[in-house]
């Protein structure tokens, strides 16, 4: 998985929790809870829609890198097979 | 045969359009089958039936109309064996009109039974109560809105036309039927709406017009919900801070050994503690009815869900005190996905006995929570913020939440309220046997 297949993954799902959001007003860089006003449940719901498209855990030591689109990039690209 | 009413539908909902039938004459339906969709000015909610039998006539159609709650919507014939519910009132005793005043004297209409029969356009003086001293109850005037509504129903009119009349305020009995075979057409409900507005004298309050969209009539439902509350309940707020350094330590744990697909939010230990301090104060736990609380043996913690386009809605997660955590989670994570997308099912909507608002979600450092009507009581968490705490003298810094609770003071005083939160802190400090 590259950077560009990590990122259409990661906005497919936020766009199944959060379907008003437009991918190119989000900053990559901050926050995405703070930004997108997601609660615990909306947050843990992200992270289980990439799992189950990607296949890949994210155990709870990594969830803080899950906090910005550019650390859930990261995080899958390092992780894809 | 047994009649399929339609459900109460929770706080202040007392009326809801039939979307739907999900079976139909001749069917088998069980205890517990979803047979209908409904809407509300909230939710589409999905309809159980509790009842084991043969549907044998589906009284009503969809259609845009409002209906009471208490409309009859099907008749079903019971099978061998299955026992029919206790009847609570006989409808023709309640409905029957008094020719003459009745003789025996009775109590006025209370606020809320005024505010109901206005709601769902009830003429109180056509209404006898059942209460004590005569005193009408909310059934006497959804029974009466009920037989209001059969004589409407029994009118053929197109969709267009029933739409119109209930924007229009005009009773479909009362249009000259001017379409085929006896049809009352909209161009009829216009001809009588027409004339009504010209014979309105001009200082009569007229209706705002409705705005338009879900969230305008949620919005609305909120308003009417929450100014009862503040109007009838005398609340008075607690709070507390409670430390959570052990039981997040000890969550953290638990989800480290567990797969993202069983991970336990602190948002369910929350929940869990709650209700099983509530078996310690049973006297939050249950309705305000007619003029009395009625507590509730079986703990249906509503659950306050905020929706991304505004609004909220606050279904039960039924039994809460008996689930375990990962059972709690899984509920929880069931009704705010069929919230968010407005799936829910009557029975979770009508039933919670208290409410818990998790505002700490949304940056929130304390919440003043109202009560939801009937329910008597509501519990608020604000934000896990690290704070100073004293332990043992030795000043530390921990995750700290602040738990607040709202509660009627027709039923329990602050003293009661305050045995609540400190077993709701009790209990936080013993994660494990949660």
């Amino acid at each position: 998985m590259n950077n560009e297949q990590a990122r259409q993954t990661i906005f497919r799902v936020l766009g199944e929790i959060a379907p008003e959001v437009e991918p190119s007003t989000v900053d990559d860089s901050s926050d995405l809870t703070e930004q997108l006003d997601l609660d615990s449940m909306d947050y843990l719901n992200w992270m289980l829609g990439i799992n189950e498209a990607t296949g890949i855990d994210i155990p709870q030591r990594e969830v803080s890198r899950f906090l910005t689109i550019d650390g859930a990039v990261e995080y899958l690209v390092s992780h894809s097979q | 045969m047994i009649d399929f009413v339609l459900p109460s539908l929770g706080a202040d909902m007392d009326q809801a359009k039939l979307n739907s039938w999900l079976v139909k004459p001749g069917d088998t339906v069980h205890k517990g089958q979803i047979i209908a969709e409904v809407e509300t000015d909230k939710a589409v909610l999905e309809v159980e039936c509790w009842d084991e039998g043969v549907v044998e006539e589906l009284v009503l159609s969809p259609g845009p109309t409002r209906l009471p709650v208490g409309t009859v919507l099907a008749h079903i014939r019971l099978l061998e064996g299955a026992e029919p519910p206790p009847k609570q009132k006989e409808p023709e005793q309640a409905l029957a009109p008094p020719p003459i005043p009745p003789p025996a004297p009775h109590a006025a209409p209370t606020p809320p039974i005024r505010h109901l029969a206005h709601e769902i356009g009830v003429d109180l003086a056509r209404v006898s109560g059942t209460g004590p001293d005569g005193e009408i109850t909310r059934e006497d005037v959804r029974l009466a809105a009920t037989a209001l509504l059969g004589r409407e129903q029994r009118v053929k009119a197109s969709p267009f036309a029933r739409r119109l009349a209930d924007e229009l305020g005009v009773d479909l009995a009362d249009v000259h039927a001017g379409g085929p075979e006896g049809l009352v057409t909209a161009k009829d409900v216009q001809a009588l709406g027409a004339g009504r507005h010209a014979a309105t004298p001009p200082h009569t309050a007229v209706e705002p017009p409705e705005p338009e969209g879900k969230a305008a009539t949620m919005r609305r439902a909120i308003a009417r919900s929450m100014a009862h509350s503040k109007r009838e309940i005398p609340h008075y707020y607690l709070a507390s801070h409670i430390d959570l350094d052990r039981a997040l330590r000890w969550l953290t744990a638990q989800n480290e050994e567990r797969p993202i697909t069983e991970r336990i939010l602190p948002a369910a230990m929350l929940l869990k503690a709650t209700a099983l301090a509530l078996r310690e104060t049973p006297d939050l736990n249950g309705h305000w009815v007619d003029g009395g609380f009625t507590p509730s043996e079986a703990v249906h913690l509503g659950v306050a869900i905020s929706l991304r386009e505004g609004g909220l809605v606050a279904p039960a997660i039924h039994d809460a005190d008996r689930l375990d955590l990962a059972e709690m989670m899984t509920s929880l994570t069931d009704l705010v996905k069929r919230a968010r997308s407005w799936r829910l099912r009557s029975s979770e909507m009508s039933d919670p006995t208290i409410t818990v608002t998790n505002l700490g979600e949304r940056g929130v450092e304390t919440a003043f929570p109202v009560i939801i009507p009937p329910q008597v009581a509501i519990v608020g968490f604000g934000r896990i913020v690290d704070m100073p705490v004293a332990i043992e003298g030795q000043a530390a810094v921990h995750p700290v939440v602040h738990a607040t609770l709202a509660g009627d003071h027709r039923v329990t005083d602050g003293h009661r309220g305050g045995l609540f939160l400190d077993a709701l802190d009790r209990l936080l400090q013993e994660p494990e046997s949660l």
